[in-house]
């Protein structure tokens, strides 16, 4: 106790340079976030004038407005695309990930089970970015381009999910689902009566990341949209940003609109976020 | 002695709980794979018909006979290593900095500022990055102006748009390395530091001999992730930059995406199987480096 009350005692000028050094970080890393909110409420014109101006000088909402119709779709079409798109995903991974992750953790040597392994390990090792290129190409084969449900289920597939699971699953003591056995449970009673009642903690973090994570997801929404119909918001708002003659106060009104609602689930429940983003990388 | 077939029988539930997660990784992950590898041994204008023309290894023979692509992949090696060391060092001085108790509060706050980027969408974040470098509208050259410093010509120029990228991705990415360094300073040994300091140890004989050793595998997975993440740099290009100015940005999966856009597509799978061959092969060596270490 003595020997660890010396160990961490500090100094007076160290942890003065340390806050301030911390402080100076802090702030690099959010004022992105307060230049982007207080853009949208400054007209182009007074931005150009004064960049680093902390505070809009009147609260204009008029920018949102503006921007009620982007390409020809309503913004509020993006924001259900978003949510649909998400909510639908972030359900359909879970339930398929929890199911694969308990039957291959359970039964590891089945016959083609191994070889199911080695397929999704490949695939999230795969460079995500040109793995899209060619499920466009799958998509087409099985008619979902331009389709919700073609966006819905590749957007299920995920590796944080699938160690998030596996963890959970391998740490299940055998005597629990061995005296079940002994109690003439059958596998679906096992799973249903036993193993996912105790798995409601982990089935709500995998819920929370999947949704984070899909919230942010562009590349294979646009590559498998055939119109601007199905776009969620970060590719409404890349196809804006790509616009000649952009509308730079209306860029960051819908850069808000895409950070806020993840940002504000971030703030609300970081512990479970960060601790579950840390335990399903450690599994590499 | 049952046979395979009565295994699978007996076993049915077990594969139909599977059933669903087979068919998503099958569909979505080894078919595409599968394709995209059968089209780089494809004729580009062949490729999508019923029918394609195979050509062999021409693809790629043409794809390291390409300049483009050579200084592409050399670019991206560059950016990568820098990227890493970057990302890496940022994160591991910043886990040690709100691990240490010179930050008695505020750790939490750190933590949360680093990490909040990372659950950020890319593109918001990037799109927000992109502005603040704008030499009229941006609030980067405002701050430098105000504090009497030269100008940074941001995406402009080759190297100041590469530094930029990394300093954008950076802040994106830092916040999750960050938080697997902390995760590993915090379920560390603390008895063996104790018995370290009676024994007399210095504090960075502590650290070089106690706790660095015990951070070894977030390093290694930390590394490994970094090499992936960066060796993959797409998204902050295409917001940021589209490969320019000069092609000075130009990173290997943006150049694969820009031929496939003109219809060479045996040529941009050729690339993603490159890239493929390199992060399986760098991320496996890795692993079995700190496997050896792990074994001595």
């Amino acid at each position: 106790m003595n020997a660890d009350a010396d160990m961490t005692r500090v100094s007076r000028p160290l942890q003065i340079v340390a806050y301030v050094f911390a402080v100076l970080v802090g702030l690099a890393f959010l004022y992105p976030y307060w230049w982007m909110l207080v853009s949208a409420f400054r007209s182009t014109r007074a931005i150009m004038d004064d960049p680093l101006r902390l505070l809009p000088e009147a609260l204009d909402f008029s920018i949102f407005s503006e921007i009620a119709n982007i390409g020809g779709v309503p913004l509020a079409r993006y924001i259900a695309n978003s949510l649909a798109i998400t909510t639908a995903s972030t359900v359909l991974s879970v339930v398929v990930t929890a199911l694969g992750a308990y039957a291959l953790t359970r039964k590891p040597h089945l016959p083609g089970f191994t070889a199911l392994r080695y397929g999704f390990l490949v695939t999230i090792m795969y460079p995500y970015m040109l793995l899209v290129i060619p499920v466009y190409l799958v998509m087409f084969k099985l008619g979902l381009l331009g389709s919700y449900s073609g966006i819905i289920l590749f957007l299920a597939l995920g590796p944080i999910q699938f160690f998030l699971f596996e963890q959970f699953f391998r740490k299940i003591p055998h005597e629990v689902i061995e005296a079940a056995i002994i109690d003439g449970a059958n596998e679906a009673q096992i799973l249903f009566r036993i193993v996912l009642p105790m798995a409601s903690s982990i089935t709500a973090t995998v819920a929370l990341i999947t949704f984070l994570l899909n919230w942010a997801q562009w590349f294979p929404v646009l590559v498998i949209s055939k119109s601007p119909d199905t776009y969620t918001l970060p590719v409404a708002l890349l196809s804006m940003n790509t616009e000649l003659g952009a509308n730079f106060q209306g860029i960051m009104a819908l850069a808000v609109i895409t950070t806020l609602p993840v940002a504000g689930l971030f703030l609300l429940a970081q512990k479970r976020v960060m601790e579950g983003m840390a335990a399903g990388a450690v599994k590499g | 002695m049952t046979t395979t077939l009565e295994t699978v029988w007996h076993n049915r539930i077990f594969y139909l709980f599977v059933l669903p997660f087979a068919a998503l990784t099958i569909l979505f992950g080894v078919w595409p794979i599968v394709l995209s590898i059968a089209v780089s041994f494809t004729a580009s204008a062949t490729a999508l018909r019923p029918n394609p023309t195979y050509i062999g290894f021409a693809n790629y023979a043409a794809i390291f006979a390409d300049p483009g692509f050579l200084a592409s992949l050399a670019r991206t090696f560059i950016y990568t290593a820098a990227a890493v060391v970057a990302n890496v060092g940022f994160a591991f001085g910043m886990a040690v900095l709100i691990d240490s108790p010179l930050l008695r509060r505020g750790g939490l706050l750190l933590r949360l500022a680093l990490f909040l980027p990372v659950v950020t969408p890319d593109i918001a974040g990037y799109v927000v990055w992109r502005w603040l470098y704008d030499r009229s509208f941006g609030a980067i050259n405002a701050l430098l102006d105000l504090v009497g410093l030269p100008a940074f010509a941001g995406l402009t120029t080759g190297l100041t748009a590469t530094i930029s990228l990394l300093i954008a991705e950076l802040w994106h990415h830092a916040g999750f390395y960050m938080l697997i360094f902390h995760a590993n300073l915090a379920i560390r040994d603390r008895a063996l530091e104790e018995a370290a300091h009676v024994d007399g140890a210095t504090t960075w004989q502590r650290w070089r001999y106690v706790i660095l050793p015990q951070l070894k595998p977030a390093f290694i997975i930390n590394t490994v992730y970094a090499l992936i993440q960066f060796l993959k740099t797409f998204t902050v290009v295409v917001v940021m930059t589209k490969g320019g100015p000069n092609e000075a940005t130009n990173f290997v999966t943006h150049y694969a995406y820009q031929l496939f856009d003109q219809g060479r597509y045996g040529e941009a799978t050729a690339m993603a199987s490159v890239l493929f061959a390199i992060v399986i092969g760098i991320s496996l060596s890795i692993y079995r480096m700190g496997d050896k270490e792990a074994g001595r």
